[in-house]
C-alpha cells in the first residue's frame, strides 16, 4: 500500500496555515500576490523564448532560472485558501525539505496489475506510466459501461481514468445532495466489473468524477470503494488557490495511506499572463501542491482562457520550459495532459496529442495523461484510440532528445495551430467504436494508421 | 472645431495599456478643454477603446491584468473627469448598457471565466454586480431584485451544478419574477439543450459571447 512521505505534525502544520496565515482579500490575491509578482519575476529571471522558432525549449539555463523564479513565487505568494481567506505561506528551507523527501517511485494499482512510476528528468530513457481514459467527460449511464470496458481492454494504457456520470440511475446529480454519492458509488460498481471483465482487476483506476465535491472521495475511497493504490486526486483552483474541500480531500489520502495525483491549471491568458507567467505559476504550483495536499504525483493541466485546451502552441513550449525546470532541479514526479480541442473522427485531435506529449516526455515527465477530447465539453465525445496514440507516442519518444523533439513537435503544431479557433468535438464514441466489438470503426482505425505513418516517416520511433 | 477622435484613442488606448491613470486623465480633459462634449468623449473615445480592448484580450494579444487595469482606470477617468463636467453642465450623467448580476452557482468553486465575463461586460459598458463563486439560488434572486438589474448571469464549469443553475429560474417563476429578468448561462457545463429545457433566456460558452448575448438580449428588450 502506497503511504504518504509526510509526517503528522507536518501535516497538522499545513492545515494550520489555512487557518492562521495572513488575511487577504480575495480581490487583493489576483492582482497583488499573482499578476504583479509575475510580472516583476518575469524580468528579474529573464524568463523568455523566441516563439516563432522554439517549440521545445533546450536551454538548461533558462529551465534553472525558471525554477528559481518558480520557488521565488511558491516562497512569497504561497497558496489563497478561498474559505478562510488567509494566505499559506512557507519558507525556502521548508520548500526544500519538503522536495527533499519526495519519493523516487510510486506504486499504482495491486497485484499482476500494479505498475511503477519512476521519476524522470529530461530525456531520460526510462519508461513513462501512461494513464488514459474519458477524463471526466460527461456521460449518458447506458454508454458508461461499455465505453469504460473499451478503455480497460486497451492493453497500452497502465490505468484508466473515469467519465463523469450524467445521471444516477435515471436521477438527477446535484453537487453535494445525496444523488452526488449515490452516482460516485455507481461509477465504483461499473469500473470495477469493467476492469474485472477486461481482466485487470487490479489495474488502478481514477475517480470518482461524477462528484466535484469532496463528498465523492470522503465517501468511495473507503472499504468497497476506490482502493488505496488507486489513482486518486485532488488539485489547486486557479491561480494558487486551495478550498476546504481540497485540504478535506488531502486529509482523507492522508489518513487511508491512499496514491494521490494533484493537478493545478493555470489560465493561460489570466492572472498569471501569457507563456512566461504561466510557465513560473506552474512550477510554483507543482512545488506547492507537494507541500500542501502531499501529493505524489503532479500534473500541470495550463488552459487556454478562451478555448479551455492545453494543446495550444504557446501552452505546450511554456509547459515544457516548467517541466524541464522542474524535472532538472526536484524529485517531483510530474505529468504531460491532453486537452486538446478536437474530439474523435478528427485528425487534429492526433496531431494535437503529439505534440504535447512528445514535449513532455523528453522534458522528463513520468506519467502521460489524456486524452480529454474536445476540451472534455461535449456528451460521451471521446475515445480509446486516442489514448492508444497518446501511448505510442510516449512510449516513442522516451528516447528522444528535446533538440530532436524540437522540430517535430513545431510541425505539429503546425499542422493544427490555424484551425485552433474553436473546438471541432467530432463524434460521439458509439459513431467511432463499434458498440459489439467495442474495437474502433475502419475509418477511425484508417485516420489513426495515417497518423502514426506520417510520424515515423517524420522520424518518430513509433 | 475638429477633433482628431481616431488619434485620441489610439493615445488613450495606449496609456489604458501601460496602466497610466495620470495619462488617461489628463487626455480626457484635453478633450474636454477642446471643446468636446463629456458625451462625445465617451461615445467617441471611451467606448470604442474599451472594446478595441475587449477585442485584444479575446485575440489573447493582452490578458486579464491588463484588462482589469484599463476597466479601472476608466472608472477613474468617468469619475473624476467624464461626471463631474456633465453635472456641472447639467447633464444626466452616461447611463450604463444595462446592469448585470453575475455569480458561479452553489456547489461550484471555479471563477475565472465568470471574472472575464464580468471584466468584458464591464468594458462593453454594463454594470456588473458579481456576487462571486458558490452563490445560492435564493441570494442571487434576491440581490437581481434589490438592484433592479436587467440580466442575471449565471456560470458552471461542473454538469453536477446545472440543477442549481435550473434553481434560479425556478424561485424566479415561484416568485412570480420570471419576466422581470433575463437569465443567461455560460461555463463549461451548460449546453443549448440545457438551456433551452431549463428555461433559460440564453446560452454562451465565452466571454465574448456574454457580451453579445447582453447587448442583443438588451436591444430587443429596448424595443
Amino acid at each position: 500500500m502506497t503511504t504518504h512521505k509526510t509526517d503528522f505534525d507536518y501535516f497538522l502544520s499545513v492545515l494550520d496555515k489555512a487557518e492562521k496565515g495572513n488575511y487577504v482579500d480575495e480581490n487583493d490575491w489576483d492582482r497583488k500576490h499573482i499578476s504583479k509578482p509575475i510580472k516583476a519575476l518575469i524580468k528579474k529571471y529573464d524568463i523568455s523564448w523566441d516563439k516563432s522558432s522554439v517549440a521545445v525549449p533546450t536551454d538548461d539555463g533558462l529551465a534553472d532560472r525558471l525554477f528559481e523564479a518558480g520557488m521565488d513565487l511558491a516562497v512569497n505568494t504561497g497558496v489563497y485558501c478561498i474559505d478562510t481567506h488567509r494566505q499559506m505561506l512557507w519558507t525556502r528551507e521548508e520548500l526544500d525539505k519538503v522536495l527533499a523527501d519526495c519519493p523516487l517511485d510510486v506504486v499504482v494499482g495491486q497485484g499482476k496489475d500494479a505498475v511503477t512510476i519512476y521519476k524522470r528528468s529530461p530525456e531520460e530513457d526510462k519508461r513513462v506510466a501512461v494513464i488514459g481514459g474519458p477524463y471526466g467527460i460527461p456521460v449518458v449511464e447506458e454508454m458508461f459501461y461499455p465505453m469504460t470496458l473499451s478503455y480497460a481492454k486497451e492493453t497500452s494504457l497502465d490505468f484508466i481514468e473515469n467519465a463523469s456520470l450524467l445521471t444516477t440511475h435515471g436521477r438527477e446529480i446535484r453537487a453535494k445532495g445525496p444523488y452526488d454519492l449515490v452516482a460516485c458509488w455507481q461509477e465504483v460498481d461499473l469500473i470495477f466489473k469493467a476492469i474485472k471483465e477486461a481482466g485487470r482487476p487490479g489495474m488502478g483506476v481514477g475517480g470518482p468524477n461524477s462528484s466535484a465535491s469532496a463528498v465523492g472521495v470522503l465517501t468511495t475511497v473507503s472499504h468497497g470503494g476506490f482502493r488505496p493504490s488507486d489513482w486518486n486526486h485532488n488539485s489547486f483552483l486557479s491561480e494558487l488557490k486551495v478550498s476546504y474541500e481540497d485540504l478535506l480531500r488531502s486529509a482523507h489520502f492522508f489518513y487511508t495511506g491512499s496514491y494521490c495525483h494533484n493537478f493545478y491549471n493555470p489560465i493561460f491568458g489570466g492572472y498569471a499572463g501569457g507563456g512566461e507567467g504561466t510557465a513560473i505559476a506552474t512550477v510554483a504550483g507543482m512545488i506547492l501542491m507537494r507541500a500542501c495536499l502531499h501529493g505524489d504525483t503532479f500534473n500541470p493541466g495550463t488552459s487556454h482562457a478562451h478555448l479551455s485546451c492545453s494543446t495550444y502552441p504557446e501552452i505546450i513550449t511554456s509547459k515544457s520550459l516548467a517541466l524541464q525546470a522542474l524535472n532538472r532541479n526536484t524529485n517531483l514526479m510530474t505529468s504531460s495532459f491532453s486537452r486538446p480541442t478536437a474530439g474523435p473522427g478528427e485528425k487534429d485531435i492526433f496531431y494535437e496529442v503529439a505534440a504535447m506529449h512528445i514535449a513532455g516526455v523528453t522534458s522528463g515527465v513520468a506519467v502521460a495523461k489524456g486524452v480529454q477530447s474536445a476540451t472534455g465539453r461535449f456528451a460521451g465525445h471521446c475515445s480509446p484510440l486516442e489514448c492508444r496514440f497518446m501511448a505510442d507516442v510516449t512510449h516513442a519518444a522516451e528516447k528522444m532528445t528535446r533538440a530532436q523533439a524540437d522540430p517535430i513537435v513545431m510541425k505539429l503544431m503546425d499542422k493544427y495551430r490555424d484551425g485552433q479557433v474553436e473546438l471541432k468535438k467530432g463524434m460521439p464514441f458509439n459513431e467511432v467504436y463499434s458498440m459489439e466489438t467495442l474495437e474502433p470503426t475502419p475509418e477511425w482505425q484508417g485516420m489513426y494508421e495515417d497518423v502514426v505513418d506520417e510520424l515515423i516517416r517524420w522520424g518518430v520511433p513509433i | 472645431m475638429s477633433i482628431q477622435w481616431k488619434e485620441i484613442q489610439e493615445t488613450f488606448i495606449n496609456s489604458l495599456l501601460e496602466e497610466e491613470e495620470e495619462e488617461a486623465i489628463r487626455i480626457a480633459q484635453d478633450v474636454l478643454s477642446e471643446g468636446a462634449r463629456p458625451e462625445q468623449l465617451f461615445e467617441s473615445c471611451v467606448t470604442p477603446s474599451l472594446v478595441e480592448i475587449g477585442a485584444r484580450f479575446e485575440r489573447l494579444e493582452i490578458f486579464l491584468p491588463e484588462m482589469v487595469a484599463a476597466a479601472e482606470i476608466v472608472q477613474a477617468v468617468n469619475e473624476q473627469v467624464i461626471q463631474p463636467s456633465i453635472e456641472s453642465s447639467g447633464g444626466e450623467g452616461v447611463g450604463s448598457q444595462g446592469k448585470v448580476v453575475l455569480a458561479t452557482v452553489e456547489g461550484d468553486l471555479h471563477d475565472i471565466g465568470k471574472n472575464m465575463v464580468n471584466l468584458m461586460l464591464q468594458v462593453n459598458g454594463f454594470e456588473v454586480i458579481d456576487l462571486g463563486v458558490n452563490v445560492s439560488a435564493e441570494e442571487i434572486v434576491k440581490v437581481a431584485e434589490q438592484e433592479n438589474a436587467d440580466i442575471i448571469g449565471l456560470s458552471s464549469l461542473l454538469t453536477s451544478c446545472l440543477p442549481y443553475m435550473r434553481d434560479v429560474v425556478e424561485l424566479l417563476q415561484a416568485k412570480r419574477l420570471r419576466e422581470q429578468f433575463e437569465v443567461i448561462i455560460g461555463g463549461a457545463a451548460p449546453t443549448a439543450e440545457f438551456a433551452h429545457s431549463g428555461g433559460f433566456d440564453a446560452q454562451g460558452h465565452t466571454a465574448a459571447e456574454a457580451v453579445t448575448i447582453c447587448k442583443s438580449i438588451l436591444a430587443g428588450v429596448k424595443e
